[in-house]
């Protein structure tokens, strides 16, 4: 029998097939119902029992050396197949991406969401006012009486609407007039803080018209002015990530608290940047005191019972010192340069 | 306020130095804002100019030989001033020039060496003149300190008065504070009264006090005085804090203003008539002051007038007509109490800020009155000679002490610092509050007359921790107590700021950068975006910031212009903030603007941004705040802001939640270079805040059968709302319909102008079971019938 020759032959043909059908018209020609090899096997029919086992056994074998030869091949052709492909597939990956300004949070949000979450951490919840205030809350009803110079301290945008009282509506000043909103729908004890916008008529590279500021006020049974300095502290060593502070409360006025001060952290210059925490220079941070009783009294609270202190502070000034920013006319500009190098990515925020 | 250390020593006797008077200055409340510091000026020393030639390049400068008393140096000069023999400052190579802020380097100045540099007094920061370099006596030796030659050796205070310390806006007022802090004593007044009072005077007082604005007035007559240039010492006092010489009598009342804090004024008696009174100005009254600028006047200012004229505004500024210049003869000298509020009153509506409109605004010390009549006499008639007459007066001097009842417990509860009663006694008694009545621990405290400020308990506390310091209270924290928490996490403000900082995250992830832009809006964007016309600002900066904004969206614009000149093409911005519909209604929303240019870069393709890519941007940031979009109702927008055929509003109820849309082309004119500008608002605020701040709230089926997608077109009309259409094949069956999706819109002239062939896609799948062939073709029956009924749609083959 030419089993010899079939094998020689096919393991030939199989070696020079290059593609796949034509890999499968061999495999047919073979393998297939009308195959050489299948027609081998059909004819083992005619021989002897003998025969057909050792011939049979023959036949098997070069069947499945035939197969594993073709399944083989048509891997082989297969991975030819896909290294071209992937050769027609290969583009330039050295094209640079075109510029896209990075996305970024303000900065401001950035101290909004610190100065919650220390005073957070410390009792003091989340308290709000309207930007477009009354006379009364923003000036009387915390001690600045009408043609008291304090008023003059914080020069005053008017809008043309009335209130009830007959006077224009005032752009806030400051956040202080939420402290009187707040004794006025709640009880003591209270303790809260209360940032937003704020509004003076003035504007150059330090004082914008508007800007921002943060309110804080615990009143209870004893909170005292030693509290108010403990608070304070531990405020600005968190916000400004200064564990060895060193600061300074001075005397000064605001006709709301009673006694006032106001509180300076001590700087150096190094290398033409500001160092805060230790050295021999001064600035100011903020201004507190004790709430003024008359105040109390104007918000119905009983002051043989109740005291507390209070303070403000600006929040685009210590935004400025903890990044060592300049301008802060910039921080509304809606410049989206400034922002990409100034504010900050979500996993900062 | 500005004082030297000489002057202060005139009334406290002291040992301490400038920095510790300084440092006690801030301590008690007496902000220093800056001290004089010469010690830098020790190097610089006097030198003459030998000799000088001209430069041989530049005709304005001159090469001068100039002589320190131990070399000669040569030294290029500028200054119009050289001669030879002159005395000046000189400065050697290396140093530090305060006015100039360089430090000298030798070089050539156009071919010529130059080995420093001699000062004139701007280069110094002494004062503005730059006229020419500083000349000095001959009498002073080559290599003198220039602190010595020029008398530098006086520091000088410049401190921060509060409004209510009205009493510490004289010299001897911040010494008598200063020696309640212990750093001295308190010097008695030296001024001798006149004791020859020789006539009446001939002019007469009379107050028509309508609004009680003069309390009293008293003054007196100077004769035949000599008016001339005053003595150097007051010269040079006035110069030392900045104050211009004029002549002797004015310079006399400048200098008590300033010293005892007590203004005065004198008249040229003979230019005012016989009969003065101080009376409420007549309506639209004019009067030239002594700023030289004319003033009208309304009935509310008080003035000092003759029975012809006004001659000045009381407590304000002196008139022109009857100021005192060098021919002055005859003095009337007036010392009066005016009313804090009507001196602020007419000050501010005049804007006038003279420095007597500034101490009667924060009150004077009453019992000062007599001190400064006496002083002034006594200097008038040792400076300018003449006779004085008999003091005449008006009104009645009101100078009852005040006493307030105080309980020395009440420090140590406010403080929290247990202060015993004598310590605060001793600091009540330096600062001459007097101690009467005393039971335990409640006593009377009298005022001084001085401390009008002072008027309730809480205000003494404030004396006594002023003065014993505020570095000595004891720090304490107050942390955080369990009801404290537990509010926090109940507050409705804290939960709104975490879903402001929630939705920043949302915006910052998928390429939105926050701005923040004031909360104005310029006259040209009121007018197209018709805010609330009373919300105009009364005293606006400028026209940019004329009103309050009802919208961010032209802020955005704006930004979007200013970044597209800076050359950024594809703008994306939010800001988080508030909007005010009137002067009683403001809401915090969201608001965000897209502006981009046409993408012609053909690698790197991005589809081109349009409304639908906009609703998606909404749908995700309404379902980052647990809201399903599609369970919102949804229409056209109406707002003037959006193109109205590419606009929409979200609401639930009745509340809206968002408007979105292509920005109005009308707008877009005034931003000519902006183009494919689009526009979201989120009215966050009116969702309920319970659900902004719940985390994870929508549930989303997951099963694991086989599920099977069938399309469905049907033919609409063309105004049909989608959102509806979905609400509605989704409800049919909502355990099998998983999803609804459009994919396709198909608009043209066979199906006319009123209807839109419109194509989506079910997904079905069930919890429970693979479906089988029977069950989806009832569903599908089902959808097919139910729809084409309901919204009278033709089913499209």
């Amino acid at each position: 029998m030419d089993i010899k020759k079939v094998l020689k032959e096919a393991t030939k043909e199989i070696e020079l097939s290059s593609n796949q059908l034509n890999l499968q018209n061999i495999k047919v020609a073979y393998l297939g119902k009308k195959g050489r090899i299948t027609e081998l096997l059909k004819s083992l029919k005619n021989l002897s029992l003998d025969e057909k086992k050792s011939v049979g056994a023959e036949l098997n074998q070069l069947r499945s050396e035939v197969d594993n030869l073709i399944k083989s091949k048509f891997n082989e052709i297969k991975v030819e197949e896909i290294n071209s492909m992937l050769k027609n597939e290969s583009i330039d990956i050295s094209f640079p991406p075109p510029n896209s300004i990075s996305p970024k949070v303000h900065p401001i949000s950035k101290t909004f969401d610190e100065v919650i979450s220390i005073f957070g951490s410390m009792g003091y919840s989340v308290a709000e006012g309207p930007d477009i205030e009354t006379d009364y809350f923003n000036f009387s009803a915390l001690n600045i009486p009408e043609n008291h110079p304090a008023r003059e301290m914080q020069d005053t945008f008017y809008i043309e609407d009335k209130d009830k009282d007959g006077k224009p509506f005032v752009l806030r000043t400051h956040t202080s007039p939420v402290q009187i909103r707040t004794l006025l729908k709640e009880k003591p004890p209270v303790k809260i803080i209360a940032p937003g916008r704020t509004y003076r008529c003035d504007s150059d590279s330090t004082h914008s018209p508007m800007f921002h500021q943060v309110e804080g006020l615990f009143i209870n049974k004893n909170a005292n002015m030693g509290n108010l300095k403990g608070t304070l502290i531990e405020f600005c060593k968190q916000f400004f990530n200064v564990q060895d502070l060193k600061v300074r409360f001075r005397p000064s006025y605001f006709p709301f608290t009673e006694p006032s001060a106001e509180m300076d952290i001590a700087y150096e210059i190094a290398n033409n940047k500001i160092k805060l925490g230790q050295g021999d220079l001064w600035l100011e941070i903020l201004g507190c005191g004790m709430v003024n009783p008359i105040v109390l009294e104007n918000c119905n609270v009983d002051t043989k019972n109740f005291q507390g202190f209070a303070f403000g502070m600006g929040l685009d000034r210590i935004t400025m010192l903890k990044y060592g920013l300049t301008d802060i006319r910039s921080f509304f500009s809606g410049n989206l340069n400034w922002i990409a190098n100034n504010g900050f990515s979500i996993g900062d925020f | 306020m500005k004082f030297s250390y000489s002057w202060l020593c005139e009334h406290l006797e002291t040992d301490k130095n400038a920095i510790e008077i300084g440092d006690a200055l801030t301590n008690i409340g007496l902000e220093l804002e800056s001290l004089s510091d010469y010690s830098l000026y020790s190097k610089f020393v006097v030198a003459t100019i030998k000799d000088f030639k001209k430069h041989p390049n530049a005709d304005r400068l001159n090469i001068c030989k100039v002589d320190d008393g131990t070399d000669t140096y040569q030294v290029i000069c500028g200054a119009n001033n050289v001669k030879r023999g002159l005395k000046g400052i000189f400065a050697k190579d290396g140093m530090y020039i305060p006015g100039t802020q360089i430090h000298l380097k030798k070089g050539k100045i156009r071919g010529e060496i130059s080995e420093g540099m001699l000062l004139s007094e701007r280069e110094l920061s002494l004062s503005d003149d730059h006229e020419g370099i500083i000349e000095l006596s001959e009498d002073f030796k080559n290599g003198t300190s220039a602190i010595e030659a020029l008398k530098l050796d006086d520091p000088i205070f410049e401190i921060g008065i509060t409004p209510n310390r009205g009493d510490c806006l004289s010299i001897r007022g911040v010494a008598r504070d200063l020696s309640a802090k212990g750093m001295g004593k308190l010097k008695p007044l030296k001024f001798e009264k006149i004791k020859k009072l020789e006539f009446e005077s001939p002019i007469s007082w009379s107050i028509k006090n309508d609004d009680n604005s003069c309390e009293y007035v008293v003054s007196r007559y100077f004769k035949d005085v000599y008016n001339t240039k005053s003595p150097e010492w007051l010269q040079k006092k006035l110069i030392s804090i900045g104050l211009r010489p004029i002549n002797a009598l004015v310079d006399i009342t400048n200098f008590i203003t300033v010293d005892l804090g007590r203004p005065l004024h004198v008249f040229d008696a003979d230019k005012v008539g016989k009969k003065l009174n101080m009376r409420l100005a007549n309506s639209k009254e004019k009067i030239l002051a002594l700023d030289n600028k004319d003033y009208t006047l309304d009935g509310n200012s008080t003035v000092i007038a003759d029975s012809n004229n006004a001659l000045a505004i009381a407590g304000i500024i002196g008139g022109d007509y009857s100021r005192c210049t060098e021919n002055t003869k005859n003095v009337f000298l007036e010392v009066a109490i005016f009313n804090p509020n009507s001196v602020a009153k007419t000050g501010r509506s005049l804007g006038i800020n003279s420095d007597a409109r500034y101490r009667f605004e924060r009150g004077l010390d009453k019992n000062m009155v007599f001190e400064g009549l006496e002083y002034a006499s006594y200097l008038i008639n040792k400076i300018c000679g003449g006779s004085v007459s008999k003091s005449i007066d008006a009104g009645k001097l009101d100078t009852n002490e005040h006493k307030i009842k105080y309980d020395f417990k009440y420090f140590n509860k406010v403080i929290g610092l247990d202060l015993e009663p004598q310590t605060q006694v001793k600091i009540l008694n330096d600062l001459k509050f007097q101690i009467n009545e005393r039971i335990e621990n409640v006593c009377d405290v009298l005022v001084p007359s001085w401390r009008n400020d002072v008027k309730n308990e809480i205000d003494i506390v404030e004396e006594i921790i002023r003065i014993y310091g505020y570095d000595n209270i004891k720090v304490s924290t107050p942390f955080s107590s369990e009801d404290e928490i537990n509010n926090i996490e109940n507050s409705i403000v804290n939960k709104k700021f975490k879903t402001i900082s929630k939705l920043k995250k949302n915006l910052v992830s998928i390429g939105i950068s926050e701005v923040i832009t004031f909360s104005f809006h310029s006259n040209r964007a009121q007018e197209i975006l018709i805010g609330d016309a009373s919300l105009k600002i009364s005293n606006a900066i400028s026209d940019d910031q004329s009103f309050m904004r009802n919208s961010m969206i032209f802020n955005h614009l704006e930004s979007a212009e200013l970044n597209f000149k800076k050359g950024i093409k594809n703008i994306k911005l939010f800001e988080i903030g508030p909007i005010y519909n009137s002067s009683q209604s403001q809401e915090n929303i969201l608001s965000l603007l897209i502006s981009s240019q046409d993408n012609t870069n053909s690698i790197y393709k991005s589809v081109n941004f349009n409304f639908y890519s906009l609703t998606e941007i909404v749908s995700k940031l309404i379902s980052s705040l647990n809201f399903d979009i599609k369970k919102f109702n949804i229409s056209r927008s109406t707002s003037n802001i959006y193109h109205p055929g590419q606009s929409a509003k979200v609401h639930m109820g009745k509340k809206l939640i968002a408007r979105y849309g292509k920005v109005h082309p009308l707008i877009m004119e005034e931003f000519p270079k902006l183009k494919n500008t689009y526009a979201i608002e989120l009215f966050f605020e009116n969702l309920p805040i319970e659900s902004l701040s719940k985390v994870n709230s929508i549930n989303i089926s997951d099963s694991q059968f086989q599920f099977s997608e069938k399309d469905f077109s049907f033919i609409f009309e063309k105004e049909q709302n989608l959102y509806e259409v979905q609400r509605y094949v989704t409800g049919i069956d909502k355990n099998l319909i998983k999803n609804v999706e459009f994919f396709d819109l198909y608009v043209s002239k066979d199906l006319g102008d009123s209807s839109k062939s419109v194509t989506f896609r079910v997904t079905i799948q069930s919890k429970e079971k693979t479906l089988e062939e029977k069950d989806l073709e009832h569903l599908h029956k089902n959808i097919l019938e139910k729809v084409s009924n309901k919204f009278k749609a033709k089913i499209r083959t």
